[in-house]
């Protein structure tokens, strides 16, 4: 029988490939719709960094000690992890569109901007009552109805854990409802909330 | 043997595919997840329609593609299209993946129902029977966020889905809904469909 903590590594592992497949998605698009080569970059810089994470993933669960009656289970287990390597791959070959300059074709950013969520880059100016907050405390999606995605500082993106301070010059990338866009513009950099 | 959809050409606008497949992209990954955390056939069961519908999808689309390639130029500008077009279609194979670890009775470890189970919001899936009262009205006019706190994210209606329905959507009978909201809502929207609930409280 394998032991409690190990059982709990393997679910934050398997969290951790959930979650990052589908931010992946949401900045491959984003990409796309800026035709932002950085975006681009990150996604596969992300896509290594999923391959090596399924790999510990699987390794991890192969080490359990699965007794037999609990095999399909962990099958179940392993084919997840598989799938969110598939979705991470899907994202990396939509983002390459990107890196390859081709030029985007017009209805690419129109199919992406007609879904129903569009994804928002705002940068965090020095007047923002963000700042010095973290992510729990400023109530982003509570105020503008946008979800903060990825957190861009310097030349990293951080992933918007609750605990996350943010910082003068921060980029949010958020999604959400097109009417949400103007409120975070908003509270992001009041003095200028027309740009971005 | 598998059955499949005879594809034939049809001008559809490239940009109306092309939401249609990466909307219903993102759903299917949601209603997946949803299926094994729930070990829903059901839903799992709707994963796989909409699998094959995106399959014939990228065929349309395709063919669309190149009947409006005229040069080299185009070509350049147009194969992105079809690298994103392939890109949801792999989406969808992978969130039906998902979909038939349930419909193989393979389940997923408890220990991850229990990391999932925090996330308060449910996912289902119902049959509007003839006697709902939901059949003939609006979806704006029904108000269901304000009065059960669900979303109906998706309407199935014959061999269509309809993602994200817009409120003057008017629901039918034989519509099947997908629906999000917590589970005592859930729980209620599946009365309504039945036609067992016949009023909406506020």
């Amino acid at each position: 029988m394998a032991s409690q903590e190990l059982f709990k590594k393997i679910v934050d592992m398997m969290v951790e490939l959930k979650d990052t497949s589908e931010l992946m998605l949401d900045l491959a698009y984003s990409s796309i719709l800026l035709n932002s080569k950085e975006l681009a970059e990150e996604v596969q810089a992300l896509e290594e960094h999923v391959d090596k994470l399924h790999t510990d993933f699987e390794l991890l669960v192969l080490s359990a000690g699965i007794p037999s009656e609990e095999s399909k289970n962990f099958l179940g287990l392993i084919r997840i992890g598989v799938v969110t390597e598939n979705i991470a791959d899907a994202a990396a070959q939509i983002a390459e569109v990107v890196l390859r300059e081709i030029k985007p074709h017009p209805v690419l950013a129109l199919a992406i901007e007609q879904a129903e969520e569009t994804v928002v880059r705002v940068q965090v100016s020095k007047m923002s009552s963000l700042i010095g907050k973290t992510l729990r405390e400023a109530q982003v999606h509570e105020e503008t109805g946008m979800w903060v995605l990825v957190v861009r500082r310097g030349g990293r993106w951080v992933r918007p854990s609750p605990d996350l301070r943010i910082h003068a010059g921060d980029v949010l990338i958020a999604s959400g409802y097109a009417e949400g866009e103007e409120d975070l513009k908003k509270l992001a950099s009041p003095e200028n909330y027309s740009s971005t | 043997m598998v059955r499949v959809e005879k594809v034939e050409f049809k001008p559809v606008g490239v940009r109306d595919l092309l939401i249609e497949m990466k909307d219903l992209s993102e759903l299917m990954i949601d209603l997946a997840y949803s299926a094994a955390l729930f070990d829903s056939p059901a839903l799992a069961e709707e994963v796989m329609e909409m699998e094959s519908h995106i399959d014939t999808l990228t065929y349309l689309l395709n063919m669309n593609l190149m009947v409006a390639a005229r040069d080299a130029d185009d070509a350049e500008s147009l194969v992105g299209v079809t690298k994103v077009a392939g890109a949801t279609n792999k989406i969808s194979d992978a969130a039906a993946d998902i979909a038939a670890i349930v419909l193989q009775g393979i389940g997923i470890h408890p220990i991850i129902r229990e990391a999932f189970e925090k996330v308060e919001e449910r996912l289902t899936r119902v049959n509007v029977r003839p006697n709902s009262i939901l059949v003939g009205k609006q979806l704006g006019e029904l108000e269901l966020a304000a009065k059960m706190g669900v979303d109906i994210i998706g309407i199935r209606r014959n061999k269509r889905w309809i993602i994200n329905p817009e409120e003057d959507e008017v629901i039918r009978e034989g519509d099947v809904l997908i629906v999000r909201g917590a589970p005592k809502g859930i729980e209620e929207i599946e009365g309504v469909a039945k036609g067992t609930i016949r009023k909406l409280e506020d």
